[in-house]
């Protein structure tokens, strides 16, 4: 069942809600423009608002991530759709494009719920937190994150069974298992892409043990355990709950490396696994962190520095690839790598490892277009045609894209190519 | 301090090495070699000398032999350096190092001259049947003298002091003190591995591969005693003709799914398949079922009239003997082995 409302007109088109696309839409949004964000997941703040703090003035990402996106949230001239996917995007004439929209229901309302969270208590089931990359479980019917916004519930109908538990807790009556799929055109006069990138699934390095060793952990799920709104609110291993005291970090999981398809750098995994591994010496002080790289790529304003912090503080930097890592009885891991320095292959007990995954495109990209084909680079990002002059533009003209939608970059590349993306489009706007 | 040698590289291309310039030093081959260890640590360091042209280094160094080509390092390289491949070239270009006579790299490097020579020897063959205007009796008679003689010439000519060089390279040149008793202490080691290859079993996955190659080494080596030493060809045992079909069996057999294997292009060993390869298999192959051909003749009274299959025989098996032992892969047998005796005597005077 599925509903059409008669078609809407917006100046631009926003794909994505995450930081470069709510800083794009923004910025347009500020100039006047009337915008709307469509953004996928549940919440506006994409990766950023996930993680514990950024490299390298280790500032609390949170803190510079909530501020905007209660700014892009209040912003007259921003009409966000959350839980919402765009497609079938194509020009009419110049500077007009329709798209289809497609709502996913939350069977809550949002503008009547309170996030009270008596419907988490009420929900029956568990299941494993997607915004907690699995490390602890929510119910069917929560609340995405603590700092997610919109801040609503939302009924997960893949793993609820419809039993009404949380529709009786309710206090304002907000939980409506009655909404339907809504199917939107929508006329828009420039699009930005702002669609993001994957991480690498470290399952296709079964060497690693991801997935098979407890305390094998992605250097998301690090993210979390140190992140102010941490999960277990200290750091620990899933096998047994034992504070780790020897912690190891696997670089280039995923990118650098031709045989898992991913041959270019991710960029950003030297420095987070460097942020990281300080943040861990200021919550254990006791423990060791050892970070095994092929090379640390510092290439960045202050990244040198930082690296060169965390080196005083004692974070040991081994020149050499993890080749494989096997379990031991207590649930330790046994790294197998090359001492490059020396040439001699060796193995050293960690008792958790960080697989410090890369960045890989966002293969929906593509598809979002159905007249004009939108090109990708050999790595299947999105193709930049005039990369040097117009970072921004795209194949298609009136479509411009922002931050790793483009490539591997950090936040505050992205959050410039977002500028650089909504000026292109406001000078096309005004053309 | 050594100098670096970037024509080196080029040098290796020509015995199958390739992409390994490639290589950004991540020691992921090494790590994931289960025949990796902290004594002997490779295959990077061996991409690091062929890159750098360490030459001497290479030449020195035991550890191409010590790698029994699993293609685990091939296929977890993340630059498609292809380290596995580069090892086989390494023991391609050690042997023809080793060669005095300088013609195993003619070989490998040349197709060319691989196949004249082919065609020379069997050029000679034909020619001497001719000179014996055909007859079989004399034909087989002189077949049985030539193997005699082809394995203790080969032997003393070519092989025993490619031997006594790899010794000089391995051993003397780098100055490593052996004491002498040594040699004998070790020489336990040279045989088992000479006749088990048991240290390939340390590959993973490998079982099978291993006990296909232990069968055809017994195989092939047994062919060898019985035709040369039973005189099998010529036998009235019973016991002798059965063992010989069973042995010509195996070893056609065997190498037909080596052969198999490299068309299909199976596993990493068997993906990359230079001339000297397929000689080597190809050969064996042919050695095994032209003698069981030969043998299944006579038994059938076919000989006289067929002799052909006589003349065909002795032509793969002056090929063998003059091109493949001495100068081509055959050698890998001895040297592999050999390879294991010196790195124990290494071992034991540490």
């Amino acid at each position: 069942m599925s509903s059409t409302k008669n078609s809407v007109s917006y100046d631009a088109l926003v794909v994505g809600a995450g930081i470069a696309g709510g800083e794009a839409a923004l910025n347009l949004a500020v100039n006047g423009f009337k915008v709307l964000l469509v953004e996928k997941d549940l919440s506006v703040g994409g990766n950023m608002i996930k993680l514990s703090k950024v490299f390298p003035t280790l500032d609390c990402s949170a803190c510079i991530t909530t501020p905007k996106v209660s700014e892009i949230s209040r912003h007259p001239n921003i009409t966000i759709f959350t839980g919402s996917e765009a497609s079938n995007i194509r020009r009419v004439a110049d500077n007009h494009f329709v798209a289809n929209i497609t709502r996913q229901p939350r069977y809550v309302r949002v503008e009547d719920c309170t996030a009270c969270q008596l419907c988490e208590k009420a929900c029956p089931v568990s299941v494993r937190d997607q915004y907690q990359f699995g490390l602890i479980g929510r119910k069917a019917a929560y609340i995405p994150f603590s700092i997610a916004s919109p801040k609503a519930a939302a009924i997960d109908i893949e793993n609820c069974t419809l039993c009404g538990a949380c529709e009786r807790a309710c206090p304002t009556n907000c939980i409506d298992f009655t909404q339907e799929v809504e199917h939107l055109e929508m006329q828009f006069k420039t699009v930005i892409l702002a669609t993001g990138f994957e991480m690498f699934d470290a399952n296709r390095i079964p060497r690693y043990g991801f997935g098979k060793y407890k305390n094998v952990l992605t250097s998301l799920q690090m993210e979390r355990e140190i992140a102010p709104t941490r999960p277990f609110n200290t750091i620990l291993r899933p096998s047994d709950g034992k504070v780790p005291d020897k912690i190891a970090y696997v670089l280039c999981v995923g990118s650098r490396d031709a045989s898992v398809g991913n041959p270019i750098c991710s960029q950003i995994c030297c420095m987070y696994s460097i942020k990281q591994s300080q943040l861990l010496m200021g919550a254990l002080p006791m423990a060791d962190v050892t970070i095994y790289y092929i090379n640390i790529r510092a290439f960045g304003k202050g990244f040198e520095d930082f690296y060169q912090q965390a080196k005083g503080m004692g974070v040991n930097f081994v020149k050499g690839k993890v080749g494989s890592i096997s379990e031991t009885e207590n649930g330790n891991l046994m790294l197998r790598y090359e001492d490059i320095n020396e040439g001699i292959v060796k193995e050293e007990e960690h008792d958790m490892v960080i697989l410090s995954v890369g960045v890989l495109p966002n293969e929906g990209t593509t598809s979002l277009f159905s007249e004009e084909q939108l090109m990708l680079d050999p790595y299947r990002f999105v193709h930049q045609t005039d990369g040097l002059a117009n970072p921004s533009h795209t194949s298609i003209d009136g479509v411009f894209v922002a931050g790793t939608a483009t490539g591997p970059m950090d936040i505050p590349d992205a959050i410039l190519s977002a500028g650089s993306a909504s000026s292109e489009a406001i000078s096309y706007l005004l053309k | 301090m050594a100098n670096i040698n970037p024509k080196f590289g080029e040098k290796l291309k020509e015995y199958g090495a390739e992409n390994f310039n490639a290589c950004y030093n991540c020691g992921t081959c090494t790590a994931v070699c289960s025949l990796s260890t902290p004594e002997d640590s490779f295959p990077r360091n061996m991409v690091r000398c062929s890159t750098l042209g360490q030459d001497q280094e290479i030449e020195a160094s035991l550890k191409p032999w010590l790698c029994y080509y699993c293609g685990e390092c091939s296929l977890h390289c993340p630059q498609d350096a292809n380290p596995g491949e580069l090892m086989m070239s390494l023991r391609r270009w050690l042997t023809a190092k080793y060669d005095w006579t300088g013609f195993s790299g003619l070989l490998y490097k040349s197709l060319a001259v691989t196949l004249i020579s082919l065609i020379v020897v069997a050029l000679g063959v034909v020619g001497f049947a001719y000179q014996q205007n055909f007859e079989l009796e004399s034909l087989m008679h002189y077949g049985h003298y030539f193997e005699m003689i082809a394995i203790g010439s080969v032997f003393a000519v070519v092989l025993v002091p490619n031997i006594i060089r790899m010794w000089y390279f391995v051993i003397i040149k780098p100055k490593k003190k052996v004491a002498f008793a040594t040699y004998f202490k070790a020489s336990g080691d040279f045989f088992v591995h000479m006749f088990t290859q048991k240290r390939s079993l340390g590959c993973d996955d490998n079982q099978v591969r291993w006990f296909e190659h232990l069968i055809l080494v017994f195989g092939y080596l047994a062919l060898l005693f019985t035709t040369v030493f039973l005189d099998w060809f010529d036998s009235k045992n019973l016991f002798v003709i059965a063992l010989g079909y069973i042995e010509s069996i195996a070893v056609f057999v065997i190498t037909a799914d080596f052969v198999n294997s490299r068309l299909k292009k199976q596993k990493a060993v068997s993906t990359h398949s230079q001339p000297s390869d397929w000689l080597f298999v190809v050969g064996l192959l042919l050695m095994g079922f032209t003698a069981f051909l030969v043998r299944l003749a006579i038994d059938m009274n076919m000989i006289q009239s067929q002799l052909w299959i006589f003349i065909v025989h002795l032509i793969v098996l002056a090929q063998w003997a003059l091109i493949v032992v001495p100068f081509g892969k055959w050698t890998h047998f001895l040297y592999r082995s050999f390879a294991m005796y010196f790195a124990k005597l290494i071992e034991l005077s540490k």
